[in-house]
């Protein structure tokens, strides 16, 4: 049935990369728990989370509103690596 | 009152020491006072505060000041606070308001609102009201708060909210209509002659117009990282390799910018940055606590991290209490993760001492939770339970703070398993309660309480625990409807709880009250009812007291007394009135149960009067059932109107308003609608109804299930009435007239003679169906004796044109014949016509013989002809026939068809 087709999608973890403009320090890394920061040689910042939480990304995203970092991209990654803007 | 406001969040920020003039920024706020909101959207660190406290002192208006946080997540909180900033500009607002708001049962948000809102529109200046930081608010109620005020905002309040992100209110619709002045990112960012200003003359850099720009450029004018440039820039000599560094960075300017702060700070101060840090709000003595080891001033630290402008904000006038920058704090948090990560479980141990000995627990609680010290943090918890009852912790504080404890710090405390399982219980988690209530009477059933293992922090709760625990037991009995249960643990509590301790006794006491009902011992039930509802209010909870009198009321109605619940209900609308404002919740019901009560008396204006006065007051002064009640009288009253379906449509509404409060449910929708079907006539509905609630004559009567038992007896009698008279029904109509017989022993023993009146008046019809009028009048009679002193009407008319014949055979009789002409006469006149009553003066009575048409009209009456019928038979106009029959009636002294036709047979006319 459809119900269960949904329920399947919803228990594979998606990939979400979140990129903000500047480097990050290290210290950052306990900050944002369980993300992974890479710095990108063009400035900017990816965070990276593999969830199907939405409220701890949305958690992920105030805390990226409270630094006032600048947001330049939210996408969500398939498990073959296809990026979905969003 | 409460004493948990704490100032520092209704303190106006004074403006730095060294702050920039922005006059284009500040103009256009003052501009924006004459539209009714200002948005000052922008994220962290764009100077939102900073700018507003620099406004305010120029602003020439009182303002208002609220900076949120956290629990004011919470629309209670939200309120106290919010009335707490109003009165810092005039003390006599909203003093009634606060009070209802910690009063047990408050009334509901909005009518609160409209309360304040009163207030506000009494105070005579224009005023500024400030909520800061409005993006930590993410709860649904306190947005409706803020939704409302705006809506009804009075013209001499203007609204400001300063938030990192736009707040859910509709900025379309006020921009359209001019309502909203804005001030967002682009805006506050600093131009570059603020920047050169900023720099050169605030901070006294001396930068060179390309310093100046390259600064400004790298930090996009973001106020925090210019702000964090300056400071890192005051006393350097090599300006320009810091300038090039920075601007060659890639690094997050804040990032950058800290390290260069605290590389310039003594160890002293870098350390007293990173431990405070860990605080939402800090004082000297607090520091101290913090640094206990360590050789520091931590008056003069603050005083030098105030002097360097380094995001050190003062909260109160006296400069006791500070924090830190909000974007600040969090920067120093994540770097203090990382560089004290070992010691910030000791300071925050530390914390939470300094803030239990200073009596501010929930701070305490949540850094003994920081701390991971649940030891710690279950003893503060247990303490703050009884802080509940006075008004001063929400129910859902507490609950979340128990559930962050793991299970085995609160299975060895009794108390807080019991405090525990109280407030489950109240949120209807029946089964989780139960298993925290057994693990509280564990340790009070061994027999040597060994203290190694127990932990108790409150001793006074402890030695109450017996009967605390024997209550909520009551109330776990009641909710799961074990009857038996309930009554024991409720007696219990109350020969274990002191005659003074009303507060406990009311609950107990309703308790038993209630459960006695549900066995139908009414005496009992109504007694211990009225001793819960004297205590409760005793303890000051009015809205208890006024709720009650629909239970009492409900009771005297079984018993059939409506004049006693007629004057419950007005003696309680006298209190509430007594009372004054705000209108207690629950007052809505009782104009309801007044209603219902005029509507049985047939006073249908008083009725639909009081059914509207409860309308109105339903959304402000309504208990939580009161959508579901309300319905439930439109029906009733719809139903004695006549208007069927419109009843119906109301009974589907209320469905959807349905749950199960703690009074027991007499009568169900589904019952109401089965009545109502029986009375269109809608037979087949009715009996897959009973076949679904599996009703059965053979069925034993029982108190919660009369009304079904009897809508049963209803069903088969229609049925018959509908149905060609055989053998094999008239075999029904015993069993029918056994149950009814076995229902009345039932009712007579209960005491209840509202239910016996109904049951005599359903013989009655049973037996006339039957054809054994003398009988049918001598189970009427009893139901007239019943009701005539309590002026019951409805229930003798609802039943129609039947009830009509037989009151009519009674009035001939000479029974009751005042209160029986009274009933007659409230039928509907088209009943009365059909039945061909006239009421006529007995006056001038001819002794006629009746003529050859009238005696032609009289045998069509005996054959059970309606005057339409007979008309048509005899092709003459309605009137006419109405005529004939008047003359007939007044040859042979006849009131009504019936009697005409016993006359005619006895003068062998007919």
């Amino acid at each position: 049935m459809s119900n269960t087709a949904t329920q399947k999608v919803d228990l594979k973890p998606r990939v979400y990369r979140i990129r903000i403009q500047g480097h990050l320090s290290h210290q950052w890394k306990i900050w944002f728990d369980g993300v992974s920061i890479v710095l990108e040689d063009d400035g900017n910042t990816v965070l990276t989370s593999e969830t199907n939480d939405q409220a701890l990304l949305y958690g992920l995203l105030k805390k990226v509103r409270d630094l006032g970092l600048p947001l330049i991209s939210v996408n969500c990654v398939d498990a073959d690596h296809k990026v979905k803007p969003i | 009152m409460s004493t948990s406001i704490l100032t520092t969040k209704i303190f106006i920020p004074p403006p730095g020491p060294k702050a920039i003039f922005r006059p284009r920024l500040t103009k256009q706020l003052s501009d924006g006072l004459h539209h009714k909101l200002t948005l000052i959207s922008a994220s962290a660190g764009c100077g939102k505060t900073t700018l507003l406290s620099e406004w305010i002192v120029s602003c020439h208006r009182p303002v208002a000041w609220l900076s949120l946080d956290e629990e004011h997540n919470e629309p209670t909180r939200f309120l106290m606070y919010f009335i707490s900033s109003l009165q810092a500009i005039n003390a006599d607002v909203g003093v009634g308001v606060l009070n209802t708001l910690q009063s047990p049962q408050p009334p509901s948000i909005d009518s609160i609102l409209t309360m304040l809102l009163n207030d506000i529109s009494t105070m005579m200046k224009s005023f500024v009201f400030v909520l800061d930081d409005y993006h930590i608010i993410d709860a649904k109620p306190v947005d409706h708060i803020l939704n409302f005020l705006i809506k009804h905002l009075p013209v001499h309040m203007h609204l400001v909210m300063a938030t990192r992100e736009d707040p859910p209110i509709p900025l379309a619709r006020l921009r359209a209509k001019g309502q909203l002045t804005e001030l967002r990112a682009p805006d506050l960012c600093f131009t570059s002659s603020e920047a050169a200003e900023f720099l050169n003359q605030v901070m006294s850099l001396n930068l060179s117009p390309e310093d100046i720009n390259a600064l400004e450029v790298r930090t996009e004018g973001w106020v925090a990282g210019l702000q964090l440039a300056a400071i890192s820039l005051q006393g350097r000599k090599d300006i320009d390799s810091f300038i090039n560094d920075f601007t060659g960075s890639h690094r997050f300017v804040l990032d950058y910018l800290l390290e260069e702060v605290l590389h310039q700070q003594s160890k002293n101060v870098t350390t007293f940055l990173l431990r405070t840090s860990i605080l939402d709000r800090f004082c000297t003595s607090l520091c101290e606590a913090l640094l206990s080891d360590f050789v520091i001033n931590e008056q003069e630290t603050l005083t030098y991290l105030e002097s360097i402008n380094l995001f050190l904000i003062p909260l109160d006038d006296k400069r006791q209490w500070y924090r830190y920058h909000h974007l600040f704090a969090d920067v120093l948090r994540a770097r203090s993760k990382e560089v004290l990560s070992h010691q910030l479980v000791e300071l925050h141990r530390r914390a939470s001492l300094w803030f239990a000995e200073n009596g501010l627990s929930s701070d305490a609680i949540k850094h003994a939770f920081a701390a991971k010290d649940f030891e710690l943090a279950a003893g503060l918890i247990e303490g703050e339970w009884p802080a509940i009852h006075r008004g001063f912790l929400q129910s859902h504080t507490f609950l979340g703070w128990v559930k962050s404890l793991p299970d085995e710090f609160i299975r060895v405390r009794p108390v807080l398993s019991t405090g525990y399982a109280w407030e489950l219980l109240n949120i209807g988690e029946l089964e989780a309660a139960e298993e925290k209530l057994k693990d509280a009477e564990n340790w009070l059933n061994k027999p040597q309480k060994n203290s190694n293992e127990m932990v108790v922090e409150d001793e006074e709760e402890f030695q109450s625990l017996p009967a605390t625990i024997a209550i909520a037991r009551a109330y776990l009995a009641q909710a799961l409807g074990n009857i038996t249960d309930t009554i024991k643990h409720a007696s219990q509590a109350l020969s274990l709880l002191a005659v003074s301790d009303h507060i406990s006794r009311g609950p107990a006491s309703a308790l038993l009250g209630l459960a006695y009902w549900s066995k139908g011992e009414l005496e009992p039930a109504y007694k211990y009812l009225a001793e819960g509802m004297a205590s409760l209010q005793k303890a000051g909870n009015m809205v208890f007291a006024i709720s009650g009198t629909f239970g009492l009321a409900d009771i005297r109605i079984m018993q059939g007394r409506l004049l006693e619940a007629i004057s419950l209900y007005k003696e309680t609308l006298k209190r509430v009135k007594d009372y004054g404002e705000p209108v207690l919740q629950g007052t809505a019901e009782l104009y309801l149960g007044l209603s219902e009560l005029y509507r049985e008396q047939d006073d249908l204006s008083a009725s639909i009067q009081h059914l509207e006065k409860s309308e109105q007051l339903g959304e402000q002064a309504g208990l939580p059932n009161w959508p579901y009640r309300f319905r439930l009288g439109q029906a009733r009253l719809k139903q004695t109107l006549g208007e069927f379906d419109r009843a119906l449509e109301l009974l589907d509404e209320a469905e959807q308003f349905y749950y199960r409060g703690p009074l027991p449910d007499l009568q169900t929708v589904a019952g109401l609608k089965a009545r109502l079907w029986i009375r269109q006539g809608n037979l087949n509905k009715v009996i897959s109804w009973i076949e679904s609630e599996n009703l059965t004559l053979k069925d034993r009567p029982a108190v919660l299930k009369e009304f079904n038992q009897i809508t049963l007896v209803r069903t088969y009698i229609a049925q018959y009435k509908a149905q060609f008279k055989n053998d094999q029904h008239d075999h029904t109509m015993q069993d029918v007239q056994q149950f009814i017989q076995q229902l009345l022993i039932a009712a007579k023993e209960g005491e209840r003679a509202g239910s016996l009146i109904e049951l005599f008046i359903l013989q009655a019809l049973c037996l006339q169906a039957q054809d054994e009028p003398s009988h049918a009048i001598e189970s009427l009679q009893q139901a007239l004796m019943l009701a005539e002193p309590e002026s019951y009407i409805r229930i003798f008319v609802d039943e129609g044109s039947d009830m009509f014949d037989l009151l009519s055979l009674a009035e001939s009789k000479g029974i009751t014949p005042i209160y029986v002409r009274k009933l007659l006469c409230a039928f509907d006149s088209d009943v009365q016509e059909n039945r061909q009553t006239i009421v006529s003066s007995v006056a001038n009575i001819p002794n006629d013989p009746l003529s050859k048409r009238e005696l032609k009209v009289l045998q069509l009456i005996a054959q059970g002809l309606s005057n339409r019928e007979i008309g048509e038979r005899l092709f003459l106009a309605l009137d006419t026939i109405k005529g004939h029959n008047r003359r007939i009636f007044s040859k042979l002294q006849a009131k009504n068809r019936t009697e005409a036709i016993a006359r005619a047979k006895s003068l062998d006319i007919l």
